[in-house]
């Protein structure tokens, strides 16, 4: 009953205060439970899609012809071989496809585009609710990737003519592939029936195949992908496996979970910071009641179990209240999960784990006030009941004099010299600061970089007007001899480079004959930045993607031995580059190539001015057709578009969180050191200190330690941020991001954003101070 | 002599609570000359330093004029009354009040640089020239927690002169100190209304009061009497002044 009282009775003494620090705590719960029930989602629909989709171990694409034979007899032999099944893929140039309402075709897309009917045995195409598709002649299940992208719906068209031809379909379902969902995956399937595939295959002659295993032992992936690389069968493309898919599927959700969370544990700390300093504040000011309350024989321990009542109260409300609020934050975060994965039933475990996680927020908050209560044993009755302090003192500094400053504003002078004096003090502010500029800024660099040009390195690809992607057909070498010869006459071309990737054999460490897709041609003229090393110009080096020289555990000088028209030849590795593409496993080097085994042909090439880009693309599509042509942006676009909406969505979750962290604790503190300073400010406006005079000396302490904070967090996300999120992209290929910084955002508009909202914070606190009497304070 | 202070039916009330009002000054009218040292006695409640707050702009008066060197207090903002206070009036304390994170030199200055009154050098020089009066000059570069109490009074002193107010106001400003140092800074206090500074203080103490040249009698929120005893020369005659004040006191009841 009593200690009800109290709290009610403290509660209403710092509405403010209690509130705000409340905020905090209820945030991180919130976002710490969002986060989590973000994973679980993730994995229970990524385990779901797999599972549900069966989805292959091990694929090997092909362009080319089968020997299905061969292949049954090389799956019957292995044992790790569980079901095989070959996929015929027919690939249309974007050209010929029309996509819902659009009157342009797909002509300039990225994407390599197939049609296939529903698969037998496995890799099951899926509807939205996650159940195989079965369609009807007439009907078109289109890739998920195109329903965000172009805001279709069940009941439009697709149409596909090359003008001698034409057949529109109905769309009657969304298709979630286990394989070629994520928009970083330059492959789609629209699938169709079987007759409708039969028509279509009798006029589009252009085949692909997906050779795909389902192994008896999923742990073996690697085992089975080098004995299938050992052997003749067909190899004509990209081999992936399921942990690439997972690994694609997940990516950009789990980016999202992953800051989310990061957000959540930094939200938790200055939590803890603020109640640290809140309590200890609160002990300053009730130094004397407690020494009463210790004088009149009232235990140690009963004084900090009512002190501890209310940050328990605060702590486990706010948990709740965070858990609860994360059900509906977690529907808003996992709604991308939801469109590309679908959505999984969630056993006791799911539920369970963020409901933990926002729990032991709470937990920590109640640790953490327990341990600053034991402050309460320094107090002495007669110490407290006299002096009515627990005795701080700010220590003088001659150097910083009043009379030793002739020209800074009094005002200005009193607030620098009080955040010199107390840092201690002020620390946490500063600290804070330099958390909201970091949340804020790591993001916005991200993504600038991934939306710069420039980006496009970490794709493996030297930064160029445009690129020109030559796809298989029977004439493929004359169209590409010829796309050269015309690229060389054109005046407006101001360099170009024609590059080739085929597939070579290498000798593995253990002796054994694997492939690789190599790339080759004259890498000088479009460079690449290599994280070690330099771009091959000899025959005998070659380049490394970083997730291939990991994997084979190569470094600048190592040498890996490959067969270069039926000799082994000794190839020096000369650098190693960044790619996030084609599972983040290419190589680079200048070599002869076999017209069999290329698997591509293309040219980048920068034009005399870009303002010819737009006009080059439509000639260059049209005269080599069917060429993909793409400029850069374009490129860019395609392949990150949903990996950057999202990035954008979790930049402005973060600038909001940064702006609302900097705005509640400057709330927060300001309040608390005005009631600190309650005495000293009434002294000065005795003296003659008007309310702007003071409002100009707390104005300055809060921006002195915001531009701090801003100097720390910008240097901090330029090193520290920088490698968080070269971390996490390294899982993909690219493990040395170099930020992109737009100087005028990063350095002058979010500064400036920041000091707006803490200036007009700051001065909305001081509102307060208008109330208080001085008289009434003085003669206190 | 020129009237330098005067309040008209001053009143102020204090609200404690629904339907609990506390009338602490009631039509309080009261003048002081320029050049006059006046000191307000009383009982525990009569209102005395409630009137020093209210004469001097500190307080707001719930009703009545008081107009300070011909400017009506009622009628300025708040950034005018600060500035009032910064130019014209001078403050001693009886916990003096200085601001404890700077050092004593800078504590007395501080007025001075805010004001802008001339250079800042200039108020270094009468800053330290003020020390020197007062007898604490060795005292500059200390800290306040470095100094007596007595000699806290005296930088309280020096602060209050700085910008060489028109009024200096003073609530109980020996009201910490022990006789000794109590005399001495009422003697410092004499010597200063002698140049010319009007001092108004509150105190309850008959020695103090016998050093002022008039003593106000405040009861329940009235000046109900009033005694002249002339300007304090300090030439021995403060017991005189002393028993003839408390016998008057005593006729007060006080």
């Amino acid at each position: 009953m009593i200690a009800t009282k109290i709290l009610r009775k403290d509660f209403q003494r710092k509405k403010i205060i209690s509130i705000v620090v409340f905020a905090f705590i209820l945030l991180s719960a919130l976002l710490v439970a969002s986060g989590t029930n973000l994973i679980m989602d993730l994995s229970s629909a990524l385990n779901a899609l797999m599972a549900k989709s069966q989805a292959p171990h091990f694929v090997q694409m092909h362009a080319g012809e089968v020997d299905q034979a061969e292949i049954d007899r090389w799956a019957a032999g292995n044992r790790l071989v569980e079901e095989q099944q070959t996929v015929e893929m027919i690939t249309v140039d974007g050209s010929t496809l029309y996509v819902g309402d659009s009157e342009t075709a797909e002509e300039n897309s990225i994407m390599d585009i197939s049609f296939v009917t529903q698969n037998r045995d496995f890799d099951f195409l899926l509807d939205l609710d996650n159940r195989v598709i079965h369609l009807s002649p007439g009907e078109v299940a289109v890739p998920i990737y195109y329903v965000q992208r172009d805001d279709l719906e069940l009941g439009d068209t697709v149409r596909i003519t090359d003008g001698a031809f034409e057949r529109i379909f109905t769309i009657a379902a969304f298709v979630r592939d286990a394989q070629m969902n994520p928009s970083i995956v330059h492959s789609k399937r629209f699938l169709v029936h079987e007759d409708d595939y039969a028509a279509l295959r009798e006029h589009f002659a252009e085949t692909e195949y997906l050779i795909e295993f389902r192994l008896t032992d999923a742990g073996q992936m690697d085992r089975f992908s080098q004995a299938y690389q050992s052997s003749g069968l067909p190899k004509k493309g990209t081999a992936v496996d399921r942990n690439l898919f997972k690994t694609l599927n997940g990516l950009t959700d789990g980016i999202v979970a992953g800051v989310v969370i990061v957000l959540s544990l930094l939200l938790m700390i200055i939590a803890i910071l603020c109640l640290r300093f809140t309590i200890i504040a609160t002990i300053e000011e009730d130094t004397k009641e407690i020494g009463v309350m210790k004088a009149i024989g009232i235990a140690r321990g009963d004084i900090r179990r009512i002190y501890l009542a209310k940050y328990a109260v605060m702590g486990v409300l706010a948990s709740v209240l965070g858990h609860l609020g994360s059900l509906f934050l977690g529907r808003v975060l996992s709604a991308n999960i939801g469109i590309y994965l679908g959505e999984a039933s969630k056993g006791l475990l799911q539920h369970a784990v963020p409901f933990v996680a926002a729990s032991s927020i709470g937990l920590m908050v109640f640790v953490s006030c327990a341990v600053v209560l034991r402050r309460l044993s320094q107090i002495t009755p007669v110490e407290a009941l006299r002096s009515g302090t627990v005795g701080e003192s700010a220590r003088n500094m001659p150097a910083l004099a009043l009379k030793k400053s002739r020209l800074l504003d009094v005002n200005v002078f009193l607030g620098f010299r009080d955040v010199v004096q107390r840092f201690k003090l002020f620390g946490l502010l500063c600290f804070v600061f330099f958390f909201c500029a970091f949340v804020i800024i790591v993001p916005v660099h991200f993504l600038t970089t991934i939306q710069s040009p420039t980006f496009i390195s970490y794709m493996g690809i030297g930064q160029s007007d445009i690129r020109i992607d030559l796809r298989q057909s029977d004439d493929m070498v004359d169209r590409f001899e010829r796309m050269v010869a015309y690229l060389g006459d054109d005046p407006d071309v101001e360099r170009f480079s024609p590059l080739v990737t085929s597939q070579f054999t290498m000798i593995g460490s253990d002796g054994a004959p694997e492939t690789i897709s190599i790339e080759t041609g004259d890498f000088s003229i479009f460079p690449l930045d290599y994280v070690a090393g330099t771009a091959p110009e000899q025959e005998h080096e070659m380049a490394l993607s970083s997730l291939n020289a990991k994997e084979m555990e190569k470094e600048v000088g190592d040498t890996i031995t490959l067969l270069v028209a039926g000799d082994e030849r000794e190839m020096t590795v000369s650098g190693i580059y960044q790619d996030v593409t084609n599972g983040g496993r290419t190589a680079k080097a200048v070599l002869p190539h076999e017209p069999d085994d290329v698997l591509s042909y293309a040219v980048s090439l920068d034009l005399v001015s870009q303002r010819l880009i737009d006009e080059k693309v439509r000639e260059y599509s049209e005269a080599f057709y069917p060429a993909r042509v793409t400029d850069l942006e374009g490129y860019l676009a395609q392949t990150l578009g949903n990996t950057i909406e999202q990035l954008r969505m979790v930049t402005m979750v973060a600038v909001a969180v940064g702006l609302a962290v900097a705005v509640l604790i400057t709330s927060l503190f300001l309040r608390m050191l005005i009631s600190k300073d309650a005495s000293q400010i009434a002294i000065m406006r005795s003296m003659g200190f008007s309310l702007r005079d003071v409002r100009v000396q707390y104005l300055s302490r809060a921006l002195i330690l915001l531009s701090l904070g801003i100097v720390l967090g910008t240097v901090f996300s330029n090193t520290l941020g920088q490698r968080l999120v070269s971390a996490l992209w390294a899982l993909m290929g690219a493990s040395q991001i170099k930020f992109v910084i737009d100087l005028l955002q990063a350095y002058v508009l979010l500064p400036l954003l920041l000091m707006l909202a803490v200036s007009v914070t700051t001065l909305i606190n001081m509102a307060g101070i208008r109330e208080t009497n001085i008289a009434e304070m003085i003669m206190e | 002599m020129t009237i330098l202070l005067e309040s008209k039916q001053l009143n102020k009330r204090f609200v404690l609570g629904k339907q609990n009002e506390h009338h602490v000054l009631k039509d309080v009218d009261l003048q002081i000359e320029r050049g006059e040292f006046v000191s307000v006695m009383g009982p525990s409640g009569s209102g005395k330093s409630t009137l020093l707050y209210n004469v001097s702009g500190m307080g707001r008066m719930t009703s009545g004029s008081v107009v300070l060197d011909g400017q009506e207090l009622s009628d300025l903002s708040e950034g005018a009354l600060s500035d009032l206070r910064l130019t014209e009036m001078g403050f001693i304390f009886q916990h003096i009040h200085l601001l404890h994170n700077l050092s004593i030199f800078d504590n007395i200055i501080l007025p001075a640089y805010l004001a802008r009154n001339g250079s800042r050098a200039g108020a270094d020089r009468r800053a330290a020239e003020l020390m020197e009066t007062v007898g604490i000059a060795e005292l500059a570069d200390h800290d306040v927690t470095q100094a007596s109490g007595g000699q806290l009074q005296r930088v309280g002193i020096c602060r209050a002169l700085i910008n060489e107010p028109v009024i200096v106001f003073g609530d109980e400003p020996t009201g910490a100190l022990n006789s000794k140092a109590a005399g001495e800074i009422m003697d410092l206090l004499a010597d200063f209304n002698r140049s010319g500074t009007t001092i108004m203080l509150v105190t309850h103490s008959a020695k103090i009061a016998a050093r002022t040249e008039r003593v106000l009698f405040m009861l329940d929120g009235r000046i109900v009497a009033e005694r002249r005893l002339g300007k304090y020369t300090g030439n021995g005659d403060i017991r005189a002044r002393e028993e003839g004040l408390s016998s008057w006191l005593l006729d007060m009841g006080f």
